[in-house]
């Protein structure tokens, strides 16, 4: 076995025993990228050519590789969010989320693709070229975070960062069949995440394994006083715990989502989940979201998009990124700038967001989604009054074809509906490995309260045994043995 | 046909900057003299993915701002991001309070026309960050025409509170009236130091015209006014300009309008305002101020200015004219208290503070707080003139002579040769006598009976005067006299 496939969990304990170093699984990780990168294109910037020395050797992620999405800021490391308009630009300083990891002692080993300022749900609106999936690199991996979840899929390093504001961290990691976490509203510092929906987005981890999530939750969550809405009640215990037990807990369907159409494999797997679920001494019951199931899509896209084109109002070729020198005046300067900087998809939510902030519509559409969301959050509170967790698809079908699903924007939205009122509830989500379709994974999410993450993991862990955890992907090898077989032929 | 009167309505927005050590979303420096983008931080300089974080203790300096212009303060208020584009705002959005703010309604009084009290309404205070600064190489400073343009970042994020009107002002006076009295009140609050040379006070002036006739003027906005003088002169301006466009039957187009301070006049603005309703700034939780808090801020608020000079009227009897001039400044006012609380009396030493105090600190340029002169040191000094042991002309010098040398009053007293209390009795008596003695002739001349006019006696007494450095009662000189030649 190489050290490229260990979980994070066991790494630890290997540098612990010392029976192998950080060198050497530098090393193997960035073989194994060196390997898959060209099949799959994951990363954006690559900062493994040199050995990356650990800052804190003795912490608990001592000179474990990591990876994090592209629209993390990282201090003298080229930050891009997937975008043209950001140049070369190379932060002054950390996202408070890696800095924490670096002080624990991570390594990285590079700045994962993305959908442009995490505006996607296929990792193929990038400034850089489409993320290919792991495990059948003509799919996509999924988005907003796809490079995130590919590379931990395909083994480049045990685990990585991503975003989350409207499914961007729980889809591809049902894509590319790795856990996803979306922690809850305010328990991971957003400070150094660039924004898209200020209100919507949260940091979280991908692994391959529940416990893994635990390990690096326990090192990103906290407050912190350079962002006003990181929590600072009590502290969140992700300690791993064995003994844990589903026995008498409710988990609900949603009455409402019942109806819609799903993919055979997911409802499939939706069905040999609630059976262990039920073996485990669970209560499966049913909640009713009807505001939710009516209302959150409109609303979600409502309030991204309008928080969405003021964060991205900064972007002016005055203090960063990409410029032009020859411009006549500051319109013209600003014009040029954002019209070559932004892809198209970003163009059209910010013409969206002003639209609908735009003060003869504001009523009707801006703030009407602000009371919506209220309503949905109310009822996701009733809810969790009748159960503890929600049990529902990540989305209705298994990942399609790179540059199939580009054609029908609207239907990329639609199939949202079960990660984005997660986000506008402020709820954590756990997306989580359930088996193969094929050589597809096929993933399910596990819904929990606010502020019970560490719970929701602990569920993670119970399905993780029963379901199993995924393998390493093949990172496109037999695809690429395949052509050359072709080719030597 | 009767003649057609015309009624100003008008409202004032203004700008004061903060008094503050940190900005509002940052803990930089509000220093804005220091060299170009140095006090500057990711998150003033709008870089992607920072996150602003509330100074709490502006919110504070804006709670005592609303204070003093008796405004209440709201338990929960907003921000909002106002958007849009330019070189100087790093974010593209400013953070502002606009629509829900920390005030409540508040009022200031001013003197209307009939020289009435009269209320101006403050429609509401609100806290907002300022945008930075752009310096442009073209020769006439301004953005339009320049080759290059340089952003400076040390303003940006520095806190800002905008305080509305409501359109109750009716002339150029009353608007100078109720920005100097407003400005007077904040700085009492210690929520601002409004230093007007440094641009701590801008202005805008909302002005539409009624007529007689019932005609209503459209509302224009005036913009860029940054001293009481260009505040007066632009709606004076404004108001010349809309009625005569409304005597000629013309419609005043509801615009803005730009005031040019060299030429004098308002012109319409070029920038088209592109008016776009304002989201709540996501990244900022609401402002949730308890009564606790509120109480404990109120608790700081001094005197206001107006109610401590009809105290020293009410009090103290001191003239009207001089506790409005000592209660202008706070500092000033405290000086004064000090000297009264150190024993002086308050009309007294009220005097000496308006008229000697003043002319010190005018003659070099300096304020109350530079005034190394102790006022407990002052009121020894008053006490000695009222006791008689210095008259008011050598309580003058004295006073000069420790201004001048920083010296105590003693010290001064002995390098001016004064004899405290004055020449009399028996050191007089010698006086008197060795004068006398040295003018043989003009005391046979009064002996004589010639001296009818009394001419000779006045001339001894000078001697003796000058003779006791004029520190002799005049009255007891001449009666000393009387005695040495009778």
């Amino acid at each position: 076995m190489e050290l490229y496939e260990l979980n994070l969990y066991m790494l630890t304990e290997g540098l612990k025993a010392k029976k192998f170093s950080a060198s050497e699984i530098f090393e193997s990780c960035k073989n194994r990228i060196d390997k898959c990168e060209d099949n799959i294109r994951a990363l954006i910037t690559r900062t493994d050519s040199t050995p990356q020395t650990s800052e804190n050797p003795e912490g608990v992620l001592g000179g474990i590789p990591t990876i994090l999405k592209d629209n993390l800021c990282t201090r003298g490391i080229r930050t891009t969010a997937a975008s043209k308009i950001l140049g070369d630009w190379k932060p002054p300083y950390d996202a408070t989320a890696w800095k924490l990891l670096r002080e624990s002692g991570a390594v990285l080993m590079g700045k994962a693709n993305m959908d442009e300022f995490a505006m996607g749900n296929t990792c193929g609106n990038s400034a850089f070229g489409p993320t290919h999936n792991p495990n059948d690199i003509s799919r996509v991996p999924g988005g907003s975070s796809g490079g995130s979840a590919a590379a931990v899929s395909a083994g480049y390093v045990p685990f990585s960062l991503g975003s989350d504001t409207g499914g961007s961290i729980r889809q591809p990691a049902s894509f590319c069949g790795v856990y996803g976490l979306k922690p809850t509203y305010g328990m991971v510092s957003r400070y150094g995440l660039i924004s898209y929906g200020s209100s919507l987005d949260q940091i979280g981890p991908f692994a391959r394994t529940v416990r893994d999530l635990q390990l690096v939750m326990s090192v990103i969550s906290g407050h912190d006083p350079m962002d006003s809405s990181s929590f600072r009640d009590k502290a969140h215990d992700f300690t791993h715990r064995e003994d844990v037990s589903l026995k008498g807990k409710r988990v609900a369907v949603v009455k409402e989502f019942q109806g819609f159409g799903l993919d055979a494999p997911i409802s499939e797997a939706m069905k040999r989940t609630l059976k262990v679920l039920e073996d485990e001494g669970a209560i499966i019951t049913e909640v009713s979201l009807p505001v939710v199931s009516k209302y959150a899509v409109a609303c979600y896209y409502a309030l991204a998009m309008s928080e969405a084109h003021t964060n991205l109002e900064r972007y002016d070729g005055v203090r960063l990124g990409y410029t032009v020198k020859d411009a006549t005046g500051i319109k013209e300067m600003f014009e040029r700038v954002r019209s070559y900087g932004f892809g198209a998809e970003v163009k059209a939510r910010i013409i969206a967001g002003t639209c609908l902030t735009e003060p003869t519509r504001c009523e009707e559409y801006y703030v009407a989604a602000t009371k919506v969301r209220t309503l949905i959050a109310q009822e996701f509170s009733r809810a969790f009054g009748e159960t503890d967790y929600i049990i529902q698809p990540v989305t209705p079908s298994l990942p399609g074809k790179i540059g199939e699903a580009d054609d029908d924007a609207m239907k990329g939205y639609e199939t949202d509906l079960y990660t984005l009122p997660v986000n506008l509830a402020g709820l954590p989500g756990l997306s989580f490995f359930t088996g193969y379709a094929g050589n597809l994974p096929v993933g399910l999410q596990l819904i929990g309260r606010r502020w019970s993450d560490s719970e929701l993991l602990d569920a993670g862990i119970i399905l993780e045994r029963h379901l199993g955890s995924p393998k390493i992907a093949d990172g496109g090898q037999a695809t690429a043995r395949k052509k050359l077989y072709l080719e030597e032929r | 046909m009767p003649e057609l009167t015309f009624t100003p309505v008008i409202g004032i927005e203004i700008h004061i900057r903060l008094k503050s050590d940190s900005k509002l979303f940052c803990s930089c420096s509000t220093d804005t003299d220091a060299p170009a983008n140095t006090n500057i931080c990711p998150v003033c300089m709008g870089l992607p993915g920072t996150l602003p974080r509330l100074n709490h203790r502006v919110v504070e300096q804006g709670m005592l701002a609303g204070f003093a212009l008796n405004c209440g303060i709201r338990p929960k208020s907003l921000f909002f991001r106002k958007s849009y584009f330019y070189p100087d705002l790093p974010k593209g959005h400013q953070v502002s309070q606009c629509d829900l703010p920390i005030t409540t309604s508040g009022y200031i009084e001013v003197h209307d026309a009939e020289g009435k009290l009269k209320k101006i309404r403050v429609h509401h205070l609100h806290l907002e960050e300022d945008v930075g600064s752009l310096h442009h190489s073209a020769s006439d400073g301004r953005l339009e025409g320049a080759d290059t343009s340089y952003v400076d970042y040390n303003r940006s994020g520095t806190p800002l509170a905008e305080i509305v009107s409501e359109p109750d002002v009716s002339s150029s006076a009353e608007a100078v009236e109720y920005v100097m009295t407003l400005r007077r009140r904040v700085i009492y609050s210690g929520a601002s130091e409004v230093e007007l040379e440094k641009g701590m006070m801008r202005f805008d002036a909302n002005v539409s015209m009624k007529c007689s006739d019932g005609r209503w003027g459209k509302k224009v906005e005036v913009k860029n006014m940054n001293s009481f003088k260009a505040l007066e002169r632009a709606i004076e301006y404004e108001i010349k300009r809309q009625k005569k466009i409304m005597l000629q039957g013309g419609e005043v187009k509801q615009e803005t309008r730009h005031w040019n301070d060299a030429k004098g006049v308002t012109s319409a603005s070029r920038t088209k305002e592109f008016y776009r309703k304002f989201i709540v700034e996501p990244d900022l939780p609401p402002l949730i101020i308890s009564q606790e808090w509120i109480d404990r801020v109120a608790a700081r608020m001094p005197e206001m200015p107006d109610v401590r000079a009809n105290r020293y009227v009410n009090d103290w009897s001191i003239p009207r004219e001089v506790a409005d001039v000592l209660t202008d400044d706070r500092n000033l006012a405290d000086y004064f208290e000090a000297c009264v609380k150190a024993g002086a009396n308050p009309v007294r030493a009220a005097h000496w503070v308006r008229t000697e105090v003043l002319r010190v600190l005018n003659e070099n340029g300096q304020k109350i707080s530079d005034f190394k002169m102790k006022p407990e040191v002052l009121a020894g000094l008053v006490a000695k003139v009222d006791d008689g042991k210095l008259s008011t002309t050598q309580g003058k010098e004295v006073f000069d002579y420790m201004c001048a040398n920083g010296s105590g009053i003693d010290e001064a007293v002995k390098a001016l040769g004064i004899t405290e209390g004055g020449v009399a009795g028996n050191a007089l008596a010698d006086i008197v006598a060795s004068v006398i003695s040295a003018n043989p002739d003009v005391l046979d001349e009064i002996k004589s009976g010639r001296d009818k006019k009394g001419k000779k006696l006045k001339f001894l007494q000078g001697l003796v005067m000058k003779e006791t450095k004029g520190q002799a009662k005049p009255q007891e000189v001449a009666e000393a006299i009387a005695e040495a030649v009778k």
